[in-house]
């Protein structure tokens, strides 16, 4: 995870893109804030840049 | 092996310059071995190159392959095509890889993807450390197979110097102190007597210091059979 953080850095699209968090399968609050809160961080950040609507990008 | 690291993607980008069309080529020895520039590296490299400079709005035509050594014209014949087509390659081998690509494709213009760093193995998971200098004479037979040359800081033929406190190097707290290596090993393989032999000044002739090397086999040469 942290190498590919270190890659979106580099690429320009940003390490926070990408976490890891752990939680067990009894953890299902846990799982939900975790969502709820990166869900929110993403919307923050803005979308990809390459889902652009006239483009699609095949990496 | 040889050990490499990957230069940062800036650094990249700035090498490849202008071209359009770039081809990274990723080698299967020991580039790969040490997680810099195998077949997993280059095709890590080429998407990344594609995304930043789609990013900085001059999007490249940028593939990748990989072969099994770069430094044997064998395997850089069978992707000829693929090098001819490009403007520019982006060698991930390591410094012969890049060179022997210049060499054999002469009208081809080649830039470094990695820096080649030494020979080394690697101690654990991730951690990678010099152990041969490569200097033409070998005298691990003297030093109970540990390489004073490559370990030690001042490269001592007669160690440890006052710079070893509790076995580690005056350079740096964390590096072992060669000789103190070498002293153990002896003292351990009831060898001691040998580091009481003194020896003179190495002839670094075939080191560097003779200027580039080279080996001809005449027992080996296919030229050599046909004279």
């Amino acid at each position: 995870v942290k190498y590919v953080q270190k890659l979106l850095e580099q690429i320009g699209l940003g390490a926070e893109r990408l976490i890891m968090v752990n939680v067990s399968a009894a953890m299902g609050v846990q799982f939900a804030q975790n969502a709820k809160d990166f869900s929110e961080k993403i919307i923050e950040i803005g979308p990809n840049p390459f889902n652009t609507e006239s483009e699609e990008t095949a990496i | 092996m040889i050990i490499a690291e990957q230069k940062s993607l800036d650094e990249l980008k700035t090498l490849i310059g202008d071209a359009q069309k770039v081809l990274v080529v990723g080698c299967g020895t020991c580039v790969t071995v040490c997680f810099a520039g195998g077949s997993r590296e280059a095709q890590i490299t080429s998407a990344s190159l594609r995304m930043a400079t789609k990013i900085d709005g001059n999007g490249k035509d940028v593939t990748d392959v990989t072969v099994q050594r770069q430094c044997e014209w064998e395997y850089l014949d069978q992707i000829e095509e693929l090098i001819k087509e490009a403007d520019v390659v982006l060698s991930l081998g390591c410094g012969i890889g890049v060179q022997a690509i210049a060499e054999h494709f002469p009208d081809t213009w080649v830039v470094p993807g990695l820096n080649t760093t030494f020979l080394g193995i690697p101690t654990e998971q991730g951690v990678w450390e010099e152990r041969c200098a490569a200097c033409g004479d070998c005298i691990l037979g003297l030093t109970g197979g540990i390489c004073p040359i490559a370990r030690c800081s001042k490269s001592l033929l007669n160690g440890p110097c006052g710079g070893s406190e509790d076995g580690h190097c005056e350079i740096d707290p964390s590096i072992p102190c060669a000789w103190q290596l070498i002293y153990d090993r002896l003292s351990r393989m009831n060898r001691l007597e040998a580091i009481l032999e003194v020896q003179p000044p190495k002839n670094w002739s075939t080191s560097r210091d003779g200027g580039p090397r080279k080996i001809i086999r005449d027992d080996l040469r296919l030229a050599a059979e046909e004279e």
